[in-house]
């Protein structure tokens, strides 16, 4: 009977320690929690917006990262391909043309692309200035012409009156009835997002609408607009990706840094630059070199009016055929000095109709379900709340990482500091300098090191290898064996933490749909270098934890 | 003497058919000026061939679209009786389309002539690029274009017969008019889309869009 008590006791006790330990892990999380979005005046900005930059940069080829293969594959299943056709200078003039790109340009150049029988087509132009009634009708019937060839026309507006001006024309069909441009082009906002920190557009809206009006009731930007009309039920599908965000919401544009094999055709510059993540990390910790050669396929106006500019497309335009049929063609500008051009991640500069390609690209890619920024997403603290999940666990291990290592050398924590008989062999050994002669040699060895950072790792290893050396010399063996266990706990709680993280960012990427700019932040705590500097914290928790049992078992506080 | 030779000059004009066109940088280089050049065929036969009526005085329009067989009843070569910077054929054909279209002209992107068979084999050349620079300056420069050697590798794209060396004397005719450029920087690139909006007085802009930035 006593010994069932007892037994019970010890399990309540056990029971009340564990709860006592996960609490105080919680205590821990949630600073680590508040600095990991700790974001003053928007400092933080920029570096999470360049690490994730990095990642784009190292594994934007993977599938795991963005899964794009369909953008590469036009036929056997495969989602429809996003080909962008760039109306430039030449392009026009070789229809006698010249840039404003007159109405008539864009009548003749549709009637052009109905050959090549794609999917949809976006005119990524703002046809909002006063034209000719004929011009106008008749780019009109051609419109009209490929809607009942079953290609869907949307046009660039940035409100719907913009169609007013094509409707004052007043066109009619061949039978006399009037012809409104919203019954040919399906009208979308073309508006465009920057992150404020570095004015590069990482994110795609999902409509333009005023802030005072209600989710969903704006206009559908491009993409977004083009990717639902091929849905099975377009409006649910507007629905859910424009329900419940704030005005200024968007999606995070996925960037691949190589660029379309089709391109290789026409860039001068080579089109599959793919860098080794491993060789990247550790010689190369920045972005790659700007790419002339765009991430989508692009096939320019004039190749396609002439084949005396692109003659390779095939004697029967075999290639042509099968890089557009079926396909979502952007029809965007490329003047010089039109200033419409974006600021990429991985490819600088590029034409602003690439952005909206780079949208639909995702939307495909992702299969409607794009990477969107916890600050946008509804409820937010959820998304917060996983959050601290995350860095409750790694909290736990850090704890229970600590708790092993106590029980192994109780006065020594870290298995990197040096040992008492180390230290004792070392300082005589630097005594029998002057102290000026040994400040001031460590000052210019570390100066060197951080002048040339080829040394740096030569130091680095030089400085290991020789307190490794000092501590075998001097060190007993039970305290090494001590040292030794204590580097592989730490290690093994390592190890633990990242597949923890891994874990964690599976579920975020993949099914919380965070992007990476938004978990990157765990691995700051796989080393455990926040938890040990913020350890008071946890014991200070303990300290009033103890005063506080002390306090409800009559012992007092003290 | 006299005579044999205004004869023989009169046998050729309808083939030539240039005296109509206005001249271009481009029209020396035309392909489609050959003597008796002919469009053998459609490239693909399954696709519709679309045409334009019009002119390059007052501007081609898009006028039907139909298959090789409306427009040769007996699959025979048409002449060829004009051409344009060497992208479009005026065809011996005005009726295709119905009537009061006038000469009607088709792309060579989607026919065979017979002048482009007899050309030289050669390596693939482009001019294409994207203009991707930020300018401050006028419009009016004018980049020529030089085509250069260049094997396509893989993915069988054949070899092309000719340079596009036309492309690039065209496209600089396409940049006669000098207009004040906007300072497109990244960094302003809204400021820089404003300013371009004022400086394109004509009735097609670009579809440049507004940059917002969120407060962070």
């Amino acid at each position: 009977m006593g010994g069932a008590a007892r037994a019970g006791g010890g399990l309540r006790d056990r029971v009340a320690y564990g709860v006592r330990a996960a609490l105080h892990s919680l205590l821990l999380a949630s600073v680590a929690l508040f600095f990991l979005n700790f974001n003053l005046l928007g400092t933080a900005s920029p570096s999470k917006r360049f690490s994730q930059d990095l990642v784009y940069a190292w594994f934007g080829n993977e599938a795991w990262l963005y899964p794009r293969s369909a953008a590469g594959a036009a036929h056997g299943g495969a989602p429809p391909r996003v080909v962008v056709v760039v109306i430039d200078e030449s392009a026009l003039a070789l229809r006698g043309a010249r840039w404003p790109v007159p109405l008539e340009f864009h009548a003749q150049f549709l009637a052009e692309l109905e050959v090549l029988r794609p999917r949809a087509v976006l005119l990524d132009f703002l046809l909002i200035d006063p034209a000719p009634p004929p011009d106008i009708c008749e780019l009109l019937m051609v419109g009209t012409r490929l809607r009942r060839a079953g290609i869907q026309l949307y046009l660039a507006v940035t409100t719907p009156a913009d169609l007013d001006t094509l409707d004052a024309a007043g066109c009619r069909t061949g039978d006399g009835r009037p012809l409104p441009a919203a019954q040919v082009f399906t009208t979308v906002s073309v508006q465009r997002q920057v992150d404020g920190s570095d004015f590069v557009s990482r994110r795609y809206p999902f409509e333009q609408r005023a802030s005072e009006s209600a989710p969903g009731s704006g206009l559908a930007s491009a993409a977004v607009r083009i990717y639902c009309d091929s849905e099975r039920t377009p409006d649910a599908c507007l629905t859910r990706l424009t329900a419940a965000q704030e005005p200024d919401a968007g999606f995070e544009l996925a960037w691949t840094p190589a660029g379309d094999p089709f391109n290789q055709r026409w860039s001068q510059v080579s089109c599959n630059e793919s860098i080794s993540p491993v060789r990247a990390i550790l010689n190369q910790p920045a972005l790659p070199r700007e790419s002339a050669c765009p991430p989508v396929a692009t096939l320019f106006a004039g190749a396609l009016l002439s084949p005396e500019q692109d003659p390779a497309l095939g004697a029967g335009n075999e290639d042509l055929f099968a890089l557009a049929d079926g396909s979502y063609l952007m029809v965007g500008g490329n003047f010089r000095g039109s200033g419409d051009l974006i600021t990429t991640p991985l490819h600088t500069l590029l034409p602003g109709v690439y952005y909206h390609a780079v949208a639909l690209e995702n939307l495909l890619a992702f299969g409607g379900a794009p990477k969107v920024r916890k600050e946008f997403r509804s409820p937010r603290l959820a998304f917060y709340g996983y959050d601290l999940l995350v860095l409750w666990i790694l909290a736990a291990i850090f704890q229970w990482r600590q708790r092993l290592v106590q029980r192994v050398h109780p006065l020594d924590r870290s298995p990197f500091q040096l040992s008492d008989e180390a230290r004792s062999w070392l300082a005589p050994l630097i005594a029998r300098f002057p102290t000026p002669l040994w400040i001031v040699t460590a000052a210019a060895l570390l100066l060197l090191f951080a002048t040339f950072r080829a040394l740096q790792l030569i130091g680095v290893a030089a400085t290991i290898v020789a307190l490794i050396a000092v501590e075998l010399r001097v060190a007993p063996r039970t305290e090494i064996r001590k040292r030794l266990l204590g580097l592989l706990l730490y290690l093994g709680a390592m190890a633990l933490s990242l597949a923890v993280i891994a874990l964690a960012i599976w579920i975020g990427y993949r099914w919380l749909r965070l992007p990476p700019g938004d978990w990157l932040g765990y691995f700051s705590f796989v080393a455990f270098g926040f938890f040990v500097a913020h350890a008071a914290i946890a014991e200070f928790g303990r300290r009033i934890d103890e005063l506080n049992v002390a306090r409800r078992t009559g012992r007092g506080a003290t | 003497m006299k005579g044999w030779v205004l004869l023989t000059a009169c046998a050729l004009a309808p083939s030539l058919g240039v005296a109509a066109q206005p001249s271009s940088p481009a029209a020396a280089n035309d392909s489609c000026l050959k003597l008796d050049n002919r469009v053998l065929g459609p490239r693909t036969s399954d696709r519709p061939l679309p045409l334009l009526s019009g002119d390059a005085i007052h501007g081609f329009h898009p006028a039907c679209t139909v298959s090789w067989r409306a427009l040769s009843p007996r699959n025979e070569a048409l002449a060829v009786t004009g051409c344009f910077r060497g992208s479009l054929l005026q065809i011996a054909n005005d009726s295709a389309c119905g009537g009061g279209t006038g000469p009607l002209w088709v792309s060579t992107r989607w026919v065979m002539t017979s002048a482009e068979l007899e050309k030289p084999a050669a390596h693939a050349a482009t001019c294409q690029q994207l203009d991707t620079g930020a300018w401050a300056g006028t419009r009016a420069y004018e980049f020529d274009c030089v085509p250069q050697k260049k094997e396509l590798n893989a993915a069988g794209a054949p070899v092309a017969q000719r340079a596009g060396s036309s492309a690039g004397a065209a496209g600089a005719a396409a940049l006669a008019g000098a207009r004040t450029a906007a300072d497109a920087h990244a960094a302003g690139a809204k400021d820089a889309d404003a300013k371009a909006a004022v400086a394109a007085p004509a009735n097609v802009t670009p579809a440049t869009t507004t940059d917002t930035a969120p407060p962070r």
